[in-house]
């Protein structure tokens, strides 16, 4: 087999890795905080590809302006879901939650599709058609970029987890709630920046992948059903778990694509969570504490 | 007359007035509105065995739907097989998908069901897409043959507007004999407390896998007859749009409440329609119909009219002045 076409596929997997990364780790975050599966996720990734597609082409920001921009914005967003909605949920019920952020989801989706249709944006930077050589295959500059923009955002949560007093309060609230409140954290302000957290890396990986990959209003969808599968197989509430999963999961996606047809490919994360569920259930990485 | 006989008379005549539609009006925009209905009635019934009476939320349901579509459909196409047992084959697909996806997700937790669930409609939706030998990708299977059974060639819209309501009126029977019946009792117990109903010697992995393959396996043969009505199978029969527009009729009319949801069915079917609001308008409107109901009114219409029975009992047990 050509060398070089499987560190092409390698380095693609690696990109598509981290975007499940940055989606899934966000994702596990707001449930191990706040047992709430954040339907809408994927529309946060899509809302922050839509911001970065208007702010380079209306506005005419430059690439980490853009990419700095989007990020707070969707900070502030994730505070303001937060504050009106996710708040008023605590604790009544793992169904109710999951359709209100489903409705959420179903408003954003489809408000998005009736705003901008769904016909697919092309991202045009100057950086477009930069490449960089890799061990004799090419790959695209801003993709290169978005994996560096991956592990720093990774590197930083994962510090901010296991360094940082919110961090480990964090965890402590994720292990175990009531302990937490008994020795002084505050649940509503530690599920608060978890949420906007989680939120600002969805945003984060949408800016970052906008000048990658189309930009569509249902692109935010496919994600987050891999996101899924990926949360399972790391362990729900595993944050460093669902990194790694969601890394193997994208390498793997790459390199079978190379070779066999589509429909197995995209079958391969649905499998693998059927078959850890049966196998092994509390996830590969879970040890019965989470975060 | 008791109240129960005064419903099923209401039922029974409502029924006849239902399948005497066609002998008085030939208008196929009114036969189309009561195939719509016939179907959903079927999908949200389904879906309120699972959600209402078991505490499941499933997101499968759309799934189950189009793989009995799907396997009615090729199997017909294909291998030539006639319309019923083409379609009891893809109700049957349909359950032991369900039995399998509840088995391996039910045994660590509700959270996990919901995730499979999902993940399982996508990627129905996908694979229909991408398996391009086996269902000729987004092209879809047009032309479907037109289903007979037994003597009874269903061409004519009247026809399908009588088989659809007739599988339903089956499907609804059978599930409100499951909900009223013990083990529909045993559900409701494992939903509202599952270690309390476990000590007293009910199985909660044996009833909700009964009730999430029996959905399965309804909402897979009405997938089955709904496609012959379509006369096309493609992949937008796994759209989610039939999710969100199943769970908005379950949530509005009261999960757990078998006429509420019968009843928004039938209004969520006719009134938007109405409206002709775009698809999308339609389920942005849906989505935030669907917060608000959640965090206002998380019973439905159905419980609503629950709490203000029990209100009354109150009322009538205590004696408290107004």
């Amino acid at each position: 087999m050509d060398a070089a076409f499987f560190v092409q596929l390698l380095l693609n997997g690696l990109v598509l890795g981290v975007i499940y990364a940055l989606i899934a780790m966000g994702l596990s975050l707001i449930f191990g905080v706040l047992e709430i599966i954040n339907f809408a996720h994927g529309e946060f990734y899509m809302l922050g590809a839509m911001a970065a597609y208007f702010a380079v082409e209306r506005v005419h920001l430059g690439y980490w302006a853009t990419i700095v921009a989007v990020t707070i914005g969707a900070l502030c967003v994730g505070w303001v879901l937060y504050e009106a909605l996710l708040a008023r949920l605590a604790g009544s019920g793992f169904e109710r939650s999951i359709l209100v952020t489903l409705g959420l989801s179903m408003v954003l989706q489809n408000g998005a599709v009736f705003l901008f249709t769904t016909t697919p944006k092309m991202l045009q930077t100057a950086d477009t058609y930069s490449n960089v050589t890799i061990g004799g295959a090419r790959i695209a500059l801003l993709r290169v970029l978005a994996l560096g923009i991956g592990v720093v955002a990774y590197a930083g949560l994962h510090l901010m987890l296991h360094r940082t007093q919110v961090g480990r309060a964090m965890r402590g609230v994720a292990q175990n709630r009531d302990a937490a409140l008994m020795v002084g954290i505050d649940p509503r302000a530690v599920s608060r920046l978890a949420v906007v957290v989680g939120i600002g890396l969805s945003g984060l990986a949408g800016a970052a992948l906008a000048p990658v990959y189309a930009v569509h209003p249902l692109m935010g969808f496919a994600f987050v059903f891999k996101a899924f599968a990926i949360i399972i197989i790391g362990g729900l509430g595993n944050v460093s778990g669902a990194a790694v999963a969601a890394l193997a999961l994208g390498v793997l996606e790459s390199v079978m694509g190379g070779f066999l047809p589509q429909v197995v490919v995209d079958a391969l994360s649905f499998g693998a969570m059927i078959l850890v569920l049966l196998v092994r259930p509390q996830g590969l990485f879970g040890r019965g504490v989470r975060v | 007359m008791s109240r129960s006989t005064g419903l099923a008379t209401a039922s029974a005549l409502l029924l006849v007035a239902l399948f005497a539609v066609p002998l008085v009006t030939r208008n196929e925009y009114l036969l189309a509105l009561g195939v719509s209905f016939a179907t959903f009635a079927v999908l949200s019934s389904g879906l309120n065995l699972v959600y209402g009476y078991s505490g499941l939320l499933s997101f499968a349901q759309v799934g189950f739907f189009g793989l009995g579509a799907y396997t009615a459909a090729l199997l017909m196409t294909e291998l030539q097989w006639s319309a019923l047992p083409a379609v009891v084959a893809g109700g049957a697909l349909a359950a032991v998908a369900g039995l399998v996806i509840g088995y391996s997700s039910l045994r660590l937790s509700r959270h996990a069901f919901a995730i499979v669930t999902l993940s399982f409609a996508l990627l129905c939706g996908i694979v229909a897409r991408d398996w391009v030998s086996l269902t000729r990708g987004s092209m879809g299977i047009p032309g479907l043959p037109v289903p007979t059974v037994g003597a009874w060639r269903i061409a004519r819209p009247a026809d399908f507007y009588w088989l659809l309501l007739g599988y339903s009126v089956l499907a609804n029977t059978i599930i409100y004999a499951l909900v009223t019946s013990r083990i529909g009792r045993a559900m409701r117990a494992i939903k509202l407390n599952e270690a309390l109903a476990q000590s007293q010697g009910l199985d909660p992995l044996a009833h909700r896998l009964l009730a999430v393959t029996l959905s399965a396996s309804l909402t897979g043969m009405a997938g089955g007859w709904f496609v012959f009505y379509l006369t096309i199978v493609d992949p937008s029969v796994f759209d989610f749009y039939y999710t969100e527009t199943m769970l908005i009729m379950v949530i509005l009319g009261g999960p757990g409440h078998f006429w509420g949801v019968l009843v928004s069915c039938a209004v969520l079917t006719v009134v938007p329609d109405l409206l002709r609001f775009t698809t999308d308008l339609r389920m942005v409107l849906y989505g935030a119909v669907l917060i608000v109901a959640m965090l206002v009114l998380p019973g439905g219409i159905g419980g609503w009219l629950d709490r203000r029975r029990v209100e009354r009992w109150r009322r009538i047990a205590y004696g408290s002045p107004r």
